[in-house]
């Protein structure tokens, strides 16, 4: 029985792939419009569009059919507010095309390439130019997102969308692509076992990538620059965020890294340079911090919300103006061999470990969270004085909340 | 002559910043005061406004919600307003809206509610989507498990 089906399997595959066929299109053609390809292709043909300029919209792919552009085709959606390529198949691809001129809808999603129920598919080498949305994935899995480039033109507005809007989804990988100008960049909603690599995210609205409700997902060597907030990770578990580079997200409302009711989380070798918050940690638990940067940010780390069994090892804190912000008398969080530049103790012995126990919370933090205009304050004599005070007998930060080792020389310094 | 129209131009600032009144949310820039996310989403804004004056934005109106769930403080509010998702941008008094959860219409904090000024819009969204519908007090109940 199971050898017929095998049997089965092979000849249908084999005929399967003598019969598939390649659909040119182009303007001097047989065929003359994506949409006319679309309908004539079987299961495992090619569609191959030459370049030209396309006003076409609403293409509904439900074939495992391989669209690839040749010098990018324009696909001008003309501000339409339908989405330009729907697709619900399984095993295809699409490469090669330039998709541009998306309408804007408060009601509806409308993106370059919308792509549900759906698995084994790649999107890659695409060119997204001033769209609503760049690709949605919505219940889908196994699928490749590779080197597009996808940028809208949200200006201070709400009416923009996400570049990559994953939606209950997995086994995602999002490598090379580069976002810019949209609401946020990646946005992960309900999205499992998902990779997200070498990604460039910038100039985004709201965030650079985003999780919500997402569990064991991986991102690494990412570029989050000038976003409203480099990366949100919130209400997910798992998560591992290695060698990312999270700098210059500046403004009010602006972290490099926002974390909310994460547990069990890994962050590691990752670059924190010139945010106004480097890590905004609010009800994070059980999160190893080792080997991270923090270099001239506002706040290096800012606790809101109770936090515990967090444990900070061999980060590097460089020039931050706070280097800890912590909200609370108790202290369940391990901070130890870190090298902290604001430390002003000796090593005697010379074994590269301080003699002296560090604080690395000033009081000055305090009186800040409760009154953000005492900032002025900042390089002030008296604050330096009430530090200073504060650090020899301390009254108001936790008694336990001190690096008992820290490090006379930078890890890995990168200068 | 001079100093009268000086005081008086002090005067028009302290009633100014006194009064108290909702304020315009600054999409972008504002963050919620539950989640701390950056305000962006025209249809799902919330905001409420304490008896002293001082203003709080939120990205959803879950978080409103939750927020006032937790804080217990609805009676030191003057305003509680949520966004007609209809008319994105516009404010409407949380009371006198209709709430309808629906998985098809998702919010910024994945709670799919949307509130609707008109109740018999809020029929029709329902009838087409699907769902449930409830009030301000039903709503704030429904958070409250």
């Amino acid at each position: 029985m199971r050898i017929g089906v095998l049997l089965l399997f092979l000849i249908y595959s084999f005929t399967g792939n003598a019969q598939t066929s390649r659909i040119d299109v182009c303007s001097s053609c047989k065929v003359k419009s994506i949409k006319d390809a679309i309908k004539l292709a079987k299961d495992g043909d090619t569609i191959l569009v030459k370049k030209g300029i396309y006003k076409e919209s609403k293409l509904f792919i439900d074939k495992s059919i391989h669209l690839i552009g040749e010098d990018y085709p324009v696909i001008d959606a003309e501000n339409k507010t339908d989405s330009v390529i729907a697709i619900k198949a399984d095993n295809f691809s699409l490469s090669g095309f330039k998709i541009k001129n998306i309408g804007m809808s408060y009601i509806k999603e409308v993106a370059g390439v919308f792509i549900s129920y759906s698995k084994n598919f790649t999107i890659k080498d695409n060119i997204f130019d001033n769209v609503f949305y760049g690709i949605i994935l919505q219940r889908v899995k196994y699928g490749l997102i590779k080197d597009n480039i996808i940028s809208g033109n949200a200006k201070n507005e709400s009416s923009s969308g996400n570049g990559v809007h994953v939606w209950k989804s997995k086994n995602m990988r999002i490598e090379n692509n580069t976002v810019s100008g949209m609401r946020d960049g990646i946005y992960l909603e309900f999205v499992n076992n998902s990779y997200v690599s070498n990604n460039t995210s910038k100039n985004n609205i709201r965030y650079g990538l985003h999780f919500m409700f997402s569990h064991y997902n991986e991102y690494h060597h990412n570029e989050f620059r000038e976003n409203g907030a480099g990366v949100a990770v919130m209400f997910s578990k798992h998560i591992k965020m290695y060698f990312n580079t999270f700098h210059y997200n500046w403004g009010t409302a602006s972290y490099g890294l926002l974390l909310k009711e994460i547990n069990d989380a890994e962050i590691n070798d990752n670059i924190f340079e010139q945010n106004t918050i480097a890590i905004n940690i609010d009800g994070c638990n059980r999160i190893n911090y080792k080997n991270n940067h923090f270099i001239r940010n506002g706040w290096a780390l800012k606790f809101t919300g109770g936090c515990y069994a967090n444990i900070f090892e061999y980060n590097n804190f460089q020039s931050n103006a706070f280097d800890l912000s912590y909200n609370s008398r108790l202290n369940d969080n391990k901070f130890e061999a870190n090298y902290w530049s604001e430390y002003s103790g000796y090593d005697l012995n010379k074994d590269g470990i301080g003699d002296v126990a560090h604080r690395p919370v000033k009081l000055f933090s305090y009186v800040v969270n409760k009154t953000p205009e005492t900032l002025v304050l900042l390089r002030s004599l008296f604050v330096d004085i009430i530090n200073f005070s504060e650090k020899v007998s301390p009254i108001f930060t936790p008694d336990n909340l001190l690096d008992q080792k820290p490090l006379m020389k930078a890890i890995n310094s990168l200068d | 002559m001079k100093k009268i129209i000086s005081l008086l131009i002090l005067m028009f600032f302290i009633f100014i910043s006194c009064s108290v009144e909702p304020k315009v949310i600054k999409y972008g820039d504002d963050h919620c005061f539950h989640c701390d996310m950056t305000v962006v989403d025209k249809t799902h804004s919330a905001q409420y406004v304490t008896k002293k004056g001082k203003a709080y934005m939120f990205d959803a109106v879950e978080c409103l919600t939750m927020k006032i769930n937790q804080e217990n403080n609805e009676r030191d509010l003057a305003f509680i307003l949520v966004a007609d998702y209809i008319t994105p941008g516009k404010l409407v008094d949380a009371k006198k809206a209709t709430y309808l959860i629906s998985k098809k219409i998702k919010s910024p904090m994945g709670a799919n509610l949307s509130a609707f000024f008109d109740k018999k819009i809020a029929d029709e969204y329902l009838e087409k989507h699907g769902g449930k519908l409830y009030t301000w007090n039903s709503l704030k109940q429904h958070f409250s498990k």
